[in-house]
C-alpha cells in the first residue's frame, strides 16, 4: 500500500543521507588535530627535525620520550612502550619484525617516497616487505690528523696498528669491531664463525692497549682530535665535518676495504591507533626542509636525494662524497643482526673491556 | 629537683627512651618510609631479582617465563667480571678514604673556623654541583689532555719531558676524578656531626692543660665519628657500581664493574645479564659493608 | 674559642679547595664566550652568539624548570621521609629497626641504571606513564639514604633527657618531636634537604629512563650534546645557570647579614 511503499523508498533514502552526513570529512591538515608519541633518540625531538610536519599540520601535538641507544630503543618497545613510531638503526631491524613490534608499511601513501633511492629503499626492508623509513644516514670511516699521519690511511687494519698506539679511538660497540675485524679479514659479515669470533676477541683485547679511549658520543672524540690526543679514530661524517669546520688538518678515509655505511629508520609500533597520522608524520620527515636541517645544521644524511644533491657546504660535499655518485654502492651497508649474534658479539666487547 | 609527680615514679622508668609498648607516634614515623620503600624501591628489586632469571629476551617481555639459572652460570663462568668487581671495590676503598680524609678539614674549617660566613661557604662548596657533570669533566679533559693546560705548563717549565700519561684516560685518572666529585658532597654528614660538638669543651680542655692536637684527638674526632663513618660509608657504596666517571676519563684501563652492568643494559638489551651482574654486585657490597659494620659495631653510637 | 683568623693553614686549605672546583668552570666560561666549537685552542675571537642562542631556546627553559620542580619536590619528600627513619634510629628500640635502617641504606648499593629499568618495569606493568613524577619518585628513593644518614648522624647520641623532661612534664611524643627533635635537627635536616637537592638536579641516569615528554636538565642536556654544534650553546647555558646560582647564594648571604 502506499504507506509501506513510503518505507521502502523513504528508509534508503535516509540511509544514504545518514550515511554522508556521518562519513569523515577529508579534515584539513591545518586543522588536523590529534597526538603522536615518538620514541626518539636524544637530540631528534628538535624542531629544526620535523618541520614539515609542523607547517602542514600546526594543531597536532607530537611527544618525544628519549631512548638511549638502540638497544634502549628495541627493550623499551618489547616492553610495551606505546609510542606510535620509534626510531632505530640499521642492525636492529630484524628484532622489531620477529617480534611482532612494527607494523608494514603503505608506501603509495608516501608522497615524498619517490625521491628515495632503491639502496635506500632496501635497507628499509626485512623480507621482502617495507617495514621501515630510511630516514638518516651517514658513513662510518677512518677518521685521522693529516698532520699527524702524513702518510695516510688506506686501510681498516689502521685501527690495530700498533704504530699509532696511544693515539687510536675506536667507538664502543662490539657490533662495529666485528664489522670491522669483518672487513679486514674479508669474511662474511653475515656468518661469523665462533673460531673468527675468538679470533677478533683476541685481536681487540690486544687494540685495547693501543687505544686511548672508546668514544662514546661525537663531542667527545672532536674535542680529543682537536686537542691531538687522537690521531686516527672509527669515527662518522659529522665529526669530519665539524673538525674541517674548524680548520683541524683532518682527512676522511676510503679504505680499500670500503667505508660502512649505517641507516637510521622510523617504525610505526603494530597496533597503534593513529597510523594515519603516522603516516603522515614520516612522509613530512622526509620533506626537504627538514632535510636540509639534518644536513646543515647537524652534518648528517638525509635520505630525500633532491635534498642530498642540493648541498653547497664545500666540507659537506666533501664529507659525503656528493661528487661520487657511486660512493653508496661502493659503500657497506651494515646488515642486520640475528639475535645469537647480537648476544655474542655484545657479549664478547664486554668481554674485551673486562680482560686483565 | 624531683617534682611530687617524679618522686611518685619508678627510678627505673626516669631515664630511659619510649618503652617497647609503642605509643601511636611511631606508627606515624614508621609507616610512610616503610611503604615507600617498599612500593618504589623493594618491588622494583624484586622484579629485577625475577628478571635475571629470564633465560633471554625473547617474547613479550610480562609474559610468564620459565625461571632459568643460565645468566648466573655464564657470569660465575667468566672470571673477568669478578677480578673487574675486586678491583672496582679496591678504587671504591681508596675514593672513599681519601674523599673523607680530604674532606674533613673542610667539615673543621666549615664549623669552628668559618664564623657567620659558613653558610656562605657552604653553598659555595656546592653551586658546582648544580651545573652540569659532564661539562665539568669535559673542561677538566681539556686541562689535563697531552696538550692542555696543565702539561703544557709543566713542560714549558722544565718539570717534564713528556705529557704525563696518567692525568686522563687511566685508573688513577678515576680515582683521582671521583675523590674531587665527592668532597663537597662528603662534607655534609662530617658537618652535621661536628655542629654536636659543643666548643665549651675546647675551653674546658684547654683550661686542663690540653693541648690544641690532644683536643682533637681525645675530644672533637671520636664525637666526630659517627659522621665520618657515614661519609666513608656514603661515598664507598655507590662507587663500586660507578660508571659515569670512568666512561669520561677512564680510558680502556679505568673500567669499572658499573660499566659493564650499564652495557648490557644500553647496548646489548640484555636486561637479565644485566639484572644478574648488579644482583651480585649488590650482594658483594652488602656482604663488604656487614664485614665492615662488624669492625666498626655502628650500634653503639646508634643506641 | 678564639675569633676566626685571618689566615690559617684550614683556611687557606679551604680556599684552594674551592678554587679547584671553580677551575673546569672558569674554562667552560672562557669556551662559552668564544666562538670555537670545539674545546680546545686557538681561540678564536669573542663573542656572545651562544648566550643569544642558548636563551631563545624555549626548551631549555623549560627542562631547567622541570628539574627545579623535580629536585624541589623529591627533596623535600627525601628529606621528611629520612627524619622519619632518623627519629626511629636514634629514639626507639624495635624488633625490625636494623632491617628498616638497612632498608633505607639500601637505595645506595642499587646501580641507578638497574633501578631506572626496575622501576620502568614496575611503572609499564602498572599502567604509569613516564613524567616528572615519576622521576621524582626516583629520586626521592634514591636521596633517601643520605636523608636519613645525615639527620641520624646528628640526632645520635643527643642528649634524649630534654624529651624525656618534655614528656614528664605532660607533653605527648608529638609535641615534643616538634617542639624539641626537630629544632635540634633542623640543621641536619637542611644539610640533608641540600644533598637531596643536589643528587636530583644534575641526576641522569635514572632520569634517562624515567623521563617522559618533558625532559629534565642534564637530559636535555644530553640529547644536545649527541651533536656537536651544539655544544657552545650548552656551555654558554651550564655557565649561566651556574652564574644565577651564584647570584642567588650572594643574595642569600646579604639578606642573612641585614638580620
Amino acid at each position: 500500500m502506499k504507506h509501506r511503499r513510503c518505507q521502502t523508498i523513504a528508509l534508503p533514502i535516509i540511509a544514504v543521507l545518514l550515511l554522508i552526513g556521518c562519513a569523515p570529512a577529508a579534515v584539513p591538515p591545518g586543522e588536523q588535530t590529534g597526538t603522536l608519541t615518538v620514541l626518539e633518540w636524544a637530540g631528534y625531538e628538535a624542531p629544526d627535525f620535523w618541520t614539515d610536519f609542523q607547517t602542514t599540520y600546526p594543531h597536532v601535538t607530537v611527544n618525544f620520550p628519549i631512548g638511549a641507544s638502540d638497544a634502549d630503543v628495541y627493550a623499551k618497545m618489547a616492553a610495551g612502550d606505546q609510542a606510535d613510531i620509534f626510531h632505530a638503526y640499521t642492525g636492529w631491524l630484524e628484532f622489531y619484525v620477529e617480534e611482532g613490534l612494527v607494523e608494514e608499511i603503505d608506501t603509495s601513501k608516501l608522497s615524498n617516497w619517490d625521491k628515495v633511492p632503491d639502496s635506500f629503499k632496501r635497507v628499509g626492508q626485512v623480507n621482502g616487505k617495507q617495514y621501515f623509513i630510511p630516514w638518516d644516514w651517514g658513513f662510518t670511516s677512518i677518521l685521522y690528523r693529516t698532520d699527524k699521519i702524513p702518510e695516510g690511511v688506506t686501510s681498516w687494519s689502521a685501527l690495530l696498528n700498533p704504530a699509532y698506539a696511544g693515539h687510536i679511538s675506536m667507538w664502543d660497540d662490539g657490533p662495529g669491531a666485528v664489522t670491522v675485524s669483518s672487513y679486514i679479514h674479508q669474511w662474511d659479515e653475515t656468518a661469523i664463525t665462533a673460531d673468527q669470533l675468538a679470533t677478533i676477541k683476541d685481536e681487540w683485547i690486544v687494540q685495547r692497549d693501543l687505544n686511548l679511549f672508546y668514544w662514546a658520543g661525537e663531542p667527545e672524540l672532536i674535542a680529543a682530535m682537536a686537542g691531538g690526543d687522537v690521531w686516527l679514530a672509527y669515527a662518522w661524517q659529522g665529526a669530519y665535518a665539524t673538525l674541517l669546520g674548524q680548520g683541524v688538518p683532518v682527512a676522511y678515509a676510503d679504505p680499500v676495504e670500503g667505508r660502512n655505511s649505517w641507516v637510521g629508520v622510523y617504525g610505526i609500533r603494530k597496533g597503534t591507533p593513529n597510523l594515519d597520522l603516522a603516516l603522515k608524520f614520516l612522509d613530512a620527515k622526509l620533506g626537504a626542509a627538514t632535510g636540509n636541517n639534518v644536513v646543515n645544521l647537524f652534518y648528517y644524511g638525509h635520505t630525500n636525494q633532491d635534498v642530498m644533491s642540493g648541498i653547497t657546504d664545500p666540507a659537506l660535499i666533501e664529507a659525503f662524497s656528493v661528487d661520487d655518485p657511486a660512493i653508496l654502492e661502493k659503500s657497506n651497508f651494515t646488515p642486520n643482526l640475528t639475535v645469537e649474534q647480537r648476544d655474542a658479539w655484545t657479549a664478547m666487547w664486554a668481554e674485551i673491556k673486562a680482560a686483565p | 629537683m624531683t617534682t611530687a609527680k617524679e618522686a611518685g615514679r619508678p627510678a627505673s622508668r626516669r631515664w630511659r627512651r619510649p618503652a617497647v609498648d609503642r605509643p601511636a607516634a611511631f606508627w606515624l614515623l614508621a609507616v610512610p618510609p616503610t611503604a615507600w620503600l617498599a612500593v618504589f624501591f623493594l618491588a622494583p628489586v624484586a622484579l629485577a631479582i625475577l628478571f635475571s632469571f629470564r633465560p633471554d629476551m625473547r617474547g613479550s617481555l610480562f609474559a610468564a617465563w620459565t625461571p632459568s639459572l643460565n645468566q648466573y652460570a655464564s657470569l660465575f663462568a667468566t672470571a673477568s667480571y669478578w677480578r673487574l668487581l675486586g678491583v672496582s671495590a679496591g678504587m671504591a676503598l681508596i675514593t672513599a678514604a681519601c674523599a673523607t680524609v680530604l674532606a674533613y678539614p673542610v667539615a673543621y674549617f666549615l664549623t669552628f673556623n668559618a664564623g657567620r660566613r659558613a653558610s656562605l661557604y657552604l653553598l659555595l662548596l656546592l653551586v658546582p654541583f648544580w651545573t652540569s657533570y659532564m661539562l665539568r669533566v669535559m673542561a677538566w679533559k681539556f686541562l689535563l689532555g697531552s696538550e692542555g693546560v696543565i702539561n703544557s705548563f709543566l713542560s714549558y717549565a722544565g718539570l717534564v719531558d713528556k705529557p704525563l700519561a696518567l692525568l686522563i684516560y687511566s685508573r688513577p685518572a678515576v680515582v683521582i676524578t671521583l675523590i674531587y666529585v665527592w668532597i663537597p658532597f662528603v662534607t655534609l654528614p662530617i658537618l652535621a656531626a661536628l655542629q654536636r660538638v659543643d666548643p665549651a669543651l675546647f675551653e674546658a680542655a684547654a683550661d686542663l692543660g690540653a693541648s690544641p692536637a690532644r683536643v682533637f684527638t681525645r675530644i672533637t674526632l671520636p664525637l666526630s665519628l659517627p659522621g665520618v663513618l657515614a661519609a666513608f660509608f656514603m661515598v664507598f657504596i655507590p662507587t663500586v657500581g660507578e660508571y659515569v666517571t670512568p666512561l669520561l676519563v677512564g680510558g680502556t684501563r679505568g673500567i669499572m664493574y658499573g660499566n659493564i652492568v650499564q652495557d648490557f643494559f644500553t647496548k646489548a638489551a640484555n636486561w637479565p645479564f644485566g639484572s644478574a651482574m648488579a644482583l651480585v654486585m649488590l650482594a658483594a657490597t652488602l656482604a663488604l659493608v656487614a664485614l665492615a659494620l662488624r669492625l666498626v659495631d655502628v650500634r653503639r653510637w646508634l643506641e | 674559642m678564639s675569633a676566626p683568623a685571618r689566615f690559617t693553614p684550614l683556611k687557606a686549605y679551604f680556599f684552594a679547595l674551592l678554587a679547584l672546583l671553580y677551575l673546569p668552570l672558569v674554562v667552560l666560561l672562557v669556551f662559552s664566550l668564544n666562538a670555537n666549537t670545539t674545546l680546545s685552542f686557538p681561540l678564536r675571537g669573542f663573542t656572545l652568539d651562544w648566550y643569544k642562542q642558548a636563551l631563545q631556546a624555549e626548551a631549555v627553559l623549560r627542562s631547567v624548570r622541570n628539574s627545579l620542580v623535580v629536585a624541589v619536590g623529591s627533596s623535600l619528600a627525601a628529606t621528611g621521609l629520612g627524619s622519619m627513619v632518623a627519629v626511629l634510629a636514634a629514639r626507639y628500640s624495635f624488633r625490625g629497626k636494623g632491617l628498616l635502617i638497612g632498608l633505607a641504606g639500601l637505595p645506595l648499593v642499587i646501580p641507578y641504571i638497574v633501578l631506572g629499568v626496575a622501576l620502568l618495569l614496575l611503572f609499564s606493568a602498572l599502567g604509569v606513564q613516564r613524567s616528572l613524577w615519576t622521576v621524582g619518585l626516583a629520586h626521592s628513593v634514591v636521596a633517601l639514604p643520605y636523608t636519613s644518614l645525615i639527620v641520624m648522624a646528628r640526632l645520635a647520641g643527643f642528649d634524649q633527657r630534654l624529651e624525656e623532661a618534655a614528656m614528664d612534664l605532660g607533653a605527648d611524643y608529638l609535641t615534643t618531636l616538634r617542639r624539641i627533635v626537630f629544632p635540634l635537627a633542623a640543621p641536619a635536616m637542611l644539610s640533608a634537604a641540600l644533598t637531596a637537592f643536589t643528587v636530583s638536579f644534575d641526576e641522569f641516569a635514572l632520569a634517562l629512563f624515567l623521563t617522559g615528554n618533558e625532559p629534565t636538565f642534564p637530559v636535555y642536556l644530553f640529547s644536545q650534546l649527541r651533536f656537536a654544534s651544539r655544544l657552545p650553546m650548552l656551555i654558554a647555558l651550564a655557565v649561566l645557570l651556574m652564574l644565577g646560582t651564584l647570584l642567588l647564594v650572594f643574595i642569600a648571604e646579604r639578606l642573612r647579614r641585614a638580620e
